[in-house]
Parts: structure tokens; C-alpha cells; sequence
């Protein structure tokens, strides 16, 4: 938001004593661009999602190395956009996104791309993950690469055979009311895209989007409800109201865990949507050195193994799959496609979709009933 | 004879009434507190049998029970500002009449009326980008209170309507001041409504979201913990910390209460 | 009858005090400083860049400004936004009017039969239970009405029924008595606030002069305890109008409200368009007070 930008500028200047000794702050706090990621120590700002640490990490890498961090929670993508854009680096250090979401931080000149090899810990990743396309650039990296996961559309086999392998499904009349989604208006119309043949379903003409729209009306008899959590699914899922829902990898595990019936899911032969999220350090981050010293310590094998096995979607660090052996998780890991990262290239990757209005004002009108 | 049975069965409907009221207030609670102890960790039915473990969990992570106690500090610092300034505002609404009341009416519930969301980035932008100063629970608190004031000068202000003022007058011609007046007469008369503002501030301030998510620093509340987890959903840990908080308040009010009634029979 | 309207109509003397009868202002006008400088640096200020916003175009993920009336005549071109705004309108309109009936016996129950001693305690036991997450009641109340809730499994149990019916959740009726269910205490409560002061005795005047119970509910307590009504319609009313989450969780795909599309445009940084829709139903609601307040004599609420 431009406008900000130049009232801020504009406060800076008056307030130019106070900006001079945040300045000499951050000189004496050792911070320089560029350089490894190593011994720096204090504390520092993360904007996050609740999955990307494990309980007792912040406070164990704490007492380790005395770095502190600091997490705000949020959930949805576009909140930590605008959060970032009017704060900046002075109040947040790190912020994790979502795939495309993360091109649009650079664009907005909100992070500081990284060189992957300052970071030591970043030998331990799969390599295909040190170079996606769309995360490279000529000043760098733009996010240290986290998890991953395909959206799936689990079913319920016992009311849903034969077995399907394709979007086509969710149409069928015999589903009237049995299907959940959740609320997220460009993945659901990039579902849609998906659905219809869509090329690129977050970038769809015109025609193709208003086929997805289309697609989408004629879909809503069927949908019981948009969901505000994953959770959602799976207690839907487990009392038998819905037999078929969008959800992130694990759906089956843990609808036996509610308690529920056997579930399967697929990824449909028209392919599907997904999300790749990592961790982006903002520019002028006020404890920059600090985060990437965090970032060193917490992306390491160890503890990305444990969020394997709390949170069931794979990862992109390499040596945490033959912890996972070792420690007898392989089956899971395997059936969680933990090892075949170049599946997540194949997706149709989350993020805001350039027609941002049209996609909007579609969603809105389709669901509007 | 006819009457008092008549009087007796209203008093009987009512009581039914009343119970069936609190049943319907407390089956959600009593469930979720349920489900708290059950092994199933998507937080619903069925039962898939006994454990502690959403306890252990609670308790091993530190930055839930953190964003409690954040939860709880700003809804209490919420629910003191807003009760102070909504009820010193709701005497001048309701027993002056004066220019631009209609006017200010209106404006004291426009924050009613705007979705949280858009107070939430409005405050934002103000704070970041024209104020430039650091975000905190203090903005917290000062979002939390813009929307819940509203609602404290409201009930205040319905209580302080048709108010016997006649005893206002005989204590002020008995002698007393205007401060022991308020004291005696005038505060233990509005009470009811002050409490029910304030128990309103702190509800709304407590399970507030998406004002807290723009306005606040490096920490995070119970809700944000609670919504983040979108992607791979809340454990029935949360589901252990609202029982034991839940449990706590019965605590703490039944003491506060037992001690009150024991106060009031000894001095009577 | 004649003698119960005039119980009724009898004004007890009130202290209002007309500020131009006396030279000098009230005291009491002080009280309006704090929450005047509240609103306006916490409010109005910040809220006018929305404003601003609603006149100005969006590129991208930037605000350009150049200033158009459009995000205001898309509300207007877009059927969708009309739908669902009048389905907004009047699933609240609903909530509140069930949540004002089943509020006000239960606010009497509290006021005439506890025991004074108790009472406050009953009035907190009220609001208790919305101190545990919002989400977890509402994840609770789908237990309880979903295919395999509680109610389904009580009647299955009874052999009322052989199979799980789906009449309970994910329709209107859920949404009414979700809602009810969270908006309940706010009306509770304030109706109690008005209720407690009312002077009983006039009830038991009225009944000797001949008025049956509802009469004298009718023409002696409900006038008399009219600011506390109005205000908890205010309460439940216009919050209702700006609610997204919970229409989500038990709203069905077909119970989406206006604070949703919002909600989603917002998401989609469509900050114009999305100030734009809540400016209009901002306007709507002004509008709304107004006539209320000559209509149905909401003036009562503050009475000069």
C-alpha cells in the first residue's frame, strides 16, 4: 500500500532522533547484511502458524543457545501480508508463507532473500527443494523451504465406490450434503479450475474462470459446509455426516483416531492444489541475526522429525527421513509421500491468484445461494 | 387459598424454566469439558475411551499456557478501562439533555456496528504506519476497548434510566456529599448494571480474535493459538485448559460468594 | 383496565435535568470526555482510511488513489451481494426476536425467584460458560445436533427413530439455535439489568385492581422495562450483522452471511470493495435507528 508507505516516510522524518537511535540500536546489536548464520543471541520476532515448532522447541533452543523466539499466530496468509506490510522488519523478524504468497512479499519489498549456504543446516534438505523455480531469484532465496502437502479429497469407501479418482465425483447427485470444504475463496476456486481443465487454476481466463464459477453453482447442493478448521473434516468425517471433504495429507489416521470408519484419499487425475511453506526473514528485521541463527537451530533434522511425527505431512529436510527409519516411522513417512518430494512440484501451488478481484467477487457470487 | 396454590405453581413453572435455561447454557460446556478426558483427538464423539494425556500435552506447552495468561491480562485490563469509561459516560446520556445527543448516540454504537476486522486493520494501519509505535498487548487493550465500551454504556445506561432519583435528593438533604451520595445511593443502585458491563467487556475482550491478531506485538492470545492451527486442526488440549479455567471461575466464585453470604449473616 | 393504564402512565418524578435551565453546564458532561477522545483517536480516525479506501481503487496488492464510486455501485450491480444481505437481515432479525422472548422469562426467574443472597452468583453462572472458547461450543453444539449427536443417539436409543436424521444441524433451525445459544446471556443479562430495579409491588396493584397476569405484564412491567428490551435488541441485532465465523461453522453451505463475502474480499486485499459493502450496511443500520427511534419511541432508551 503505497499511500502508507509515504506517511510513513513522511512520520520517520519528524520523527528522525527517534529513527537515529534505532539505527545506532541495530550497529551496536552487530547488525551487517550478509554473513553466515551463526552465534548471534537474544530474542526475535516470528509471525507463524502453530505447526511450524513443536511444544517444548522455542523453550529447549532457548535454554541451548539462549536465542528466544517470539511467536504471533496467525492462520490466514493474506492477514500476515498486511500485518508485515504496515510493521515491517522493526516489530517482525521472520514470517513463514505459503508457496506464491511468497513471490508477492519480494515484490512488495517486504523480505530479505537469503543464500541458502550461509545456513548450515540447509545441507540436510532434499535438493530439489534448495532450487524452486519460483522461490529464486537473482538477489537470492527467498524463503528457507519448511513442509508441504498435496489437498487430497478423502472419502468415506463404505458410502463413495467405486473407487474414485477424479473431481468429477464431488458432482454426483447421490452427495447431496455430503461433502465439507474449507473456506479459503482461491483455493476453492482453484479446486474448481482443477475440476474444469483450467491450465493454470490460481491464473484462469476469463472463459475458464467463469466455467470454474459455474462449476462451483452447481456444486453447492452437495456441499454441506464451508469449514473454519481442518478439524472440521475430520470429526465430519469420522460421524459419517460427510463422505467426502478436501483435506491435507493424514486425513485417514486421524479419523481412525476420532474414533471413525476407514477413510481413504486421493489426489485427483486432473491434478490438485497444494501448499509449500517456508520461512522468509523481513527486510531491516531489527533482530535479522538472531532469526537466522534460530532458523539454523530449528530447521535441524531432530526437530523436523519430531514435526513429522506430531503434525503427519512431509518436509523437505532429507536427514530427518532416516531419523524417521530409524526411529521405526517409515511406513508412515512412506504412505505420507515424506520421500518423494518432487510431488509437490506437480501441484497446482497455493497462493493469491493475480486476479485477485475476479476471483473474489466469483466465489462470492457462486456461493451466495 | 386459590391464590397461594396459583402463586406456587407460577413459582414452580418459573423454577422449571430457569433449570431448563442453565441446561441449556451448560450441555455445551459439559461436553467440551467431557472431551477434554476423551482419547479421540479430533474434540468430538464418540468416545474412544479415557486419558489424561490432553492434560500432559497442556501442560508441556509453555507458549499455549503464555498465550492464556495474555488472554486473560488484556480481557481484565479490557473489562476495568471499559466498565470506568462506559459508565461515567452513560450518566450524562441519560439524565442530560444537550446538543448533539441523537448524534453521539449514534456514535457511541458505531463500534457495534463495524466488523472487528475492519477496526482491527484501520488500527493497524494507524498505529504502524501514522503513530509508528510498537505494537503490544497495551494496543490490545486499546482495540479490545473500542469495542466493548459500547456495550458497557449501554446496560448502564438502561439501568440508569427511570432511577429513583428521590433518594439521591433525600441523601443530599440529609447531609451527605455528593462523593458519599455516589457511594451509598447512587452506585449500589446502578450495580447490577455495572457488573453486567463488565462481565460483558470481559467476555467479548476474551474470545476476541481478529482485532487481536492486527493489534498486538510479539505475543499471541488464546484464540490466535486456537484459529492458527487451521491447517491441521486444535487438539482436545484446549479443550483441557477450558475445563480447568472453567473450573477455576466455579472456584473462585463460589468462595467469593460463600464468604459475601457468610459476611452478610454475621452482620445481621 | 382504565385504573391499571393509570398506574402505568403514573411517572414517578425523575431528576433529569435540562442543561439550559441551569447556568452553568452539568458535571456530568465531563463523563463524555473519555470516551469521546476514545472514539475519535481510536476510531474515527483510524477508520476514516477505510473510508478513504472505499473511494480509491485497488492494483494488485497496492491501493492506487484515484477516486471512483465503483466498490459502491458493485454492491448495487451484483445481485449476490443484495441476496445475501437480506438473508443476513433477517436470519438476525429472527435470532434477535426468539432470543428477547426466551431471555425475558428467564431474566424474571432470576429477579423473582432466587434468593436475593444468590442472585448475583446465578446472574454470573449465566455468562460462565462464554468464558471457554467460542469454537469449542460451537464444536460442542455439532455433537449435540449432528447425525450422530447426542439428540440422535437419545432417540435412537428410544427407538423413535431407526436411522440417524439430519434435521438438527447445517440448516436454518441450527443456525437460530446456535446463535441463540451464543447471543442468550447478552440478552439475559441486560433485560436483568432493567428488570431488578422495577418496583414489584405495582404488579401486585395491578392484579388486585382486576388485571390479569398479562395484562399487567403488558401494560405495567414490559413498558416499564422497555430500555432494557431495546437495548438488548441493539445487542444482539447489529453484532449479528457482522458475524462470519459462526455462520461458517453451522450455517451450512447455504447460510453464508454479508461479513463473510467481506471477509473474503478482504482476504483477497480487496480493501475497497469490502469497506464499500460494510459502509453501506453501516448506513443501512443508521437509517434503521433513525426511523426505529420515531417509530418505536427508542427515545425511551435515553430519554430527554
Amino acid at each position: 500500500m503505497s499511500n502508507q508507505g509515504i506517511s510513513r516516510r513522511g512520520f520517520m522524518r519528524l520523527t528522525a532522533g527517534a529513527g537515529l537511535g534505532l539505527l545506532g540500536a541495530s550497529v551496536l546489536s552487530g547488525c551487517k547484511p550478509g554473513g553466515t548464520a551463526g552465534k548471534a543471541q537474544g530474542s526475535f520476532n516470528w509471525m507463524t502458524w502453530g505447526d511450524h515448532y513443536v511444544p517444548g522447541q522455542l523453550e529447549k533452543i532457548a535454554a541451548d543457545f539462549k536465542i528466544q523466539a517470539n511467536p504471533t499466530l496467525f492462520s490466514d496468509n493474506s492477514e500476515a501480508l498486511l500485518k508485515l506490510q504496515q510493521v515491517g522488519g522493526k516489530q517482525i523478524d521472520m514470517c513463514s508463507a505459503d508457496a506464491l504468497w511468497v513471490p508477492v512479499y519480494h515484490e512488495q519489498k517486504l523480505i530479505e532473500p537469503l543464500d541458502l549456504d550461509d545456513f548450515p543446516v540447509s545441507k540436510e534438505l532434499y535438493s530439489l527443494a534448495r532450487e524452486f523455480k519460483f522461490w529464486t531469484t537473482s538477489e537470492g532465496y527467498l524463503a528457507y523451504p519448511f513442509g508441504w502437502s498435496p489437498i487430497q479429497v478423502a472419502y468415506n469407501p463404505k458410502y463413495v465406490t467405486p473407487a474414485p479418482d477424479s473431481w468429477q465425483v464431488l458432482w454426483d447427485p447421490k452427495f447431496k450434503q455430503r461433502i465439507a470444504m474449507e473456506l479459503q475463496p482461491f483455493d476453492v476456486m482453484a479446486f474448481m479450475g482443477c475440476a474444469t481443465g483450467a491450465k493454470e487454476p490460481y491464473n484462469m481466463t476469463d472463459e475458464e474462470l467463469a466455467k470454474a464459477k459455474q462449476a462451483l453453482k452447481d456444486l453447492m447442493p452437495n456441499i454441506l459446509k464451508f469449514v473454519e478448521q481442518n478439524v472440521e473434516v475430520v470429526q465430519l468425517l469420522a460421524n459419517e455426516t460427510i463422505w467426502l471433504g478436501t483435506q491435507n495429507l493424514g486425513v485417514e489416521d486421524r479419523v481412525r483416531d476420532a474414533g471413525g470408519p476407514e477413510i481413504k484419499a486421493f489426489i485427483p487425475k486432473e491434478g490438485t492444489v497444494g501448499f509449500i511453506d517456508g520461512e522468509m526473514i523481513a527486510i531491516d528485521a531489527a533482530n535479522r541475526d538472531v532469526a537466522r541463527a534460530f532458523l539454523n537451530e530449528a530447521e535441524k533434522a531432530e526437530w523436523i522429525a519430531e514435526n513429522f511425527i506430531q503434525f503427519g505431512r512431509p518436509l523437505f529436510n532429507e536427514r530427518a527421513y532416516k531419523l524417521l527409519e530409524e526411529k521405526g516411522h517409515k511406513e508412515r513417512a512412506d504412505r505420507y509421500l515424506y520421500n518423494q518430494p518432487e510431488i509437490a512440484l506437480k501441484m497446482n501451488l497455493k497462493g493469491p491468484a493475480p486476479r485477485l478481484e475476479e476471483y473474489i467477487n466469483a466465489f462470492n457470487e457462486a456461493t451466495a445461494g | 387459598m386459590n391464590v397461594t396454590s396459583r402463586q406456587g405453581r407460577t413459582q414452580a413453572l418459573f423454577r422449571v424454566y430457569g433449570i431448563l435455561g442453565y441446561l441449556f447454557l451448560y450441555l455445551p460446556v459439559f461436553l467440551l469439558m467431557f472431551f477434554s478426558f476423551n482419547k479421540s483427538s479430533a474434540g468430538s464423539l464418540p468416545f474412544t475411551g479415557f486419558t489424561l494425556k490432553w492434560y500432559q500435552d497442556l501442560f508441556a506447552d509453555r507458549l499455549v499456557i503464555d498465550a492464556f495468561w495474555n488472554s486473560l491480562r488484556v480481557a481484565v485490563l479490557t473489562s476495568l478501562v471499559s466498565t470506568v469509561i462506559g459508565t461515567i459516560a452513560a450518566f450524562p446520556m441519560a439524565r442530560l439533555s444537550f446538543r448533539f445527543k441523537e448524534a453521539l448516540r449514534i456514535l457511541f454504537i458505531l463500534p457495534i456496528m463495524v466488523p472487528g476486522l475492519l477496526i482491527g486493520i484501520s488500527l493497524l494501519i494507524f498505529f504502524a504506519s501514522w503513530l509508528d509505535i510498537r505494537l503490544s498487548l497495551a494496543t490490545v487493550v486499546i482495540g479490545h476497548v473500542v469495542f466493548t465500551t459500547p456495550f458497557v454504556l449501554l446496560v448502564v445506561t438502561a439501568r440508569l434510566l427511570d432511577f429513583n432519583y428521590l433518594l439521591e435528593w433525600a441523601a443530599a438533604d440529609l447531609g451527605a456529599t455528593p462523593f458519599n451520595t455516589f457511594r451509598y445511593v447512587t452506585f449500589p443502585l446502578i450495580s447490577p448494571g455495572v457488573l453486567a458491563g463488565a462481565l460483558f467487556a470481559f467476555t467479548l475482550s476474551l474470545d476476541e480474535f481478529i482485532i487481536t491478531f492486527f493489534t498486538i506485538g510479539p505475543q499471541s492470545t488464546l484464540p490466535m493459538y486456537i484459529f492458527s492451527q487451521v491447517k491441521f486442526g486444535i487438539t482436545p488440549k484446549i479443550n483441557a485448559l477450558a475445563t480447568l479455567l472453567f473450573m477455576g471461575s466455579i472456584l473462585i466464585l463460589c468462595t467469593f460468594f460463600y464468604t459475601l453470604s457468610r459476611r452478610g449473616q454475621a452482620r445481621t | 383496565m382504565a385504573v391499571v393504564e393509570r398506574i402505568a402512565g403514573e411517572e414517578e418524578p425523575t431528576g433529569r435535568i435540562a442543561v439550559k435551565s441551569t447556568q452553568r453546564p452539568s458535571p456530568l458532561l465531563w463523563g463524555l470526555l473519555p470516551i469521546g477522545l476514545l472514539l475519535m483517536g481510536f476510531f474515527l480516525i483510524p477508520l476514516s482510511v477505510m473510508v478513504l479506501y472505499s473511494f480509491w481503487r485497488v492494483e494488485g496488492f497496492d491501493i492506487v488513489r484515484d477516486w471512483t464510486l465503483d466498490n459502491y455501485a458493485k454492491f448495487f450491480t451484483l445481485p449476490a451481494y443484495r441476496v445475501v444481505l437480506l438473508r443476513t437481515f433477517l436470519i438476525s432479525l429472527a435470532v434477535t426476536i426468539i432470543a428477547l422472548v426466551v431471555a425475558y422469562p428467564f431474566a424474571y426467574f432470576l429477579v423473582r425467584h432466587t434468593s436475593p443472597r444468590w442472585q448475583r452468583l446465578f446472574l454470573v453462572l449465566v455468562i460462565l460458560p462464554f468464558w471457554t472458547s467460542y469454537l469449542l461450543r460451537v464444536y460442542a453444539w455439532m455433537s449435540i445436533l449432528g447425525d450422530r449427536g447426542l439428540i440422535n443417539q437419545a432417540l435412537l436409543f428410544l427407538h423413535v427413530i431407526k436411522e440417524p436424521i439430519r434435521v438438527f444441524l447445517y440448516n436454518q433451525y441450527a443456525v437460530v439455535i446456535v446463535f441463540l445459544y451464543l447471543y442468550l446471556p447478552f440478552a439475559i443479562l441486560t433485560i436483568y439489568a432493567s428488570l431488578e430495579k422495577f418496583d414489584f409491588t405495582q404488579m401486585n396493584a395491578a392484579a388486585d385492581l382486576g388485571a390479569t397476569p398479562w395484562q399487567a405484564f403488558r401494560q405495567v412491567l414490559l413498558p416499564q422495562t422497555k430500555a432494557g428490551v431495546i437495548t438488548a435488541f441493539i445487542f444482539i441485532f447489529i453484532p449479528m450483522l457482522g458475524e462470519y465465523i459462526t455462520p461458517k461453522l453451522v450455517g451450512g453451505s447455504g447460510g453464508l452471511m454479508i461479513a463473510n463475502q467481506v471477509v473474503n474480499l478482504f482476504r483477497g486485499f480487496q480493501f475497497p470493495q469490502g469497506a464499500a459493502i460494510t459502509f453501506v450496511v453501516v448506513l443501512g443500520i443508521i437509517v434503521f435507528l433513525i426511523a426505529a427511534q420515531k417509530y418505536l419511541r427508542i427515545e425511551e432508551l435515553y430519554r430527554r
